[in-house]
């Protein structure tokens, strides 16, 4: 999609035009890989990983909150909310035995980097288990990642502390 | 995965952590570098269309950011009169967080390091940084 910002003057045209989108920049994608990447080339792994648990505990603090008093049930909703926004194809089911499994068919994060050229950070998806597991042991919670950075999919699972 | 929309939280606190563990020097180099490696949309945009191309970088970014901007095209200038900033109107919403205090620096940073070789002149001025209101005056005459 491509439109306007809400005022526009060029010259003597002027129009407001309302985004569809708003919000919804997956170039941001690409900073924050190059943000990884710099933590990673300049500073190492462990450096990078601090940073992504901080994150963790700052941006996701409500998160956290939500997923200690709802239960994985908050984590669904969450995850829902993010991949409608992020128009991704994916699934999320709970088993049997009570787990959360979010199946990521087409990570837009990286499909969009690839597509704009730019550079995927080498420990990209790393990031996404550490942020994950980080919530989770903040929340009661385990979480486990089997991704595949190279065909950009991957397989989420959280569960109860306890249950594993 | 980090969404998108919950990125600027995530740029903020990458703010404060190179700051508070290396120094201001390496948080201006980290600006300087994204600005060098990753701004290449909007450094071949200026190369080929000046600033046209500035017209088109900025249309594409805050319409998908939903920004309350005006922009203003003419021979001898290009400005960007920014209303609430759509990155500084998220941080405020979350106050859970303590955001990077001059959050706004790292425009100044990134625009006149990849703008002004280009033979134009960049200024940011920040009226407002809470709100997020700002003036970004690109003009004739830089390093170029």
């Amino acid at each position: 999609m491509h439109a306007e910002p809400k005022h526009k003057e060029t010259g003597g045209y002027s129009a407001n035009i309302e985004s569809h989108m708003a919000n919804v920049h997956k170039d941001f994608h690409g900073c924050f890989s190059f943000g990884l990447k710099f933590l990673l080339d300049n500073y190492g792994p462990e450096e990078m990983e601090e940073y992504l648990r901080r994150l963790a505990r700052t941006v996701y603090a409500p998160l956290i909150e939500s997923v200690r008093t709802r239960g994985l049930q908050a984590l669904e909703d969450h995850w829902r909310h993010i991949m409608s926004l992020e128009d991704v194809d994916f699934e999320i089911h709970f088993t049997d035995d009570g787990t959360l499994v979010l199946d990521v068919k087409k990570c837009p994060a990286i499909s969009h980097m690839r597509a704009r050229g730019y550079e995927v950070c080498a420990r990209f998806c790393e990031a996404t288990r550490i942020v994950n597991d980080e919530i989770c042991r903040r929340a009661g919670y385990v979480s486990e990642v089997e991704y595949d950075q190279e065909n950009a999919c991957c397989t989420q699972r959280f569960r109860k502390e306890a249950d594993r | 995965m980090i969404s998108c929309t919950e990125f600027i939280m995530a740029y903020s606190e990458l703010f404060s952590f190179i700051e508070e563990r290396h120094g201001k020097e390496e948080l201006i180099r980290f600006w300087e570098e994204l600005a060098d490696e990753f701004l290449f949309n909007l450094r071949d945009l200026v190369a080929e269309k000046g600033f046209q191309g500035m017209q088109e970088y900025w249309g594409h970014t805050l319409s998908e950011e939903g920004a309350d901007c005006r922009t203003v095209l003419t021979d001898d200038e290009f400005r960007l009169e920014m209303n609430e900033c759509p990155s500084v109107a998220i941080l405020r919403r979350n106050s859970h967080l303590v955001p990077y205090p001059d959050y706004c620096e790292h425009c100044k940073v990134l625009y006149r390091r990849v703008i002004e070789p280009f033979g134009f002149k960049c200024e940011t001025t920040v009226l407002d940084p809470v709100m997020g209101r700002c003036v970004l005056r690109m003009t004739k005459g830089g390093k170029g």
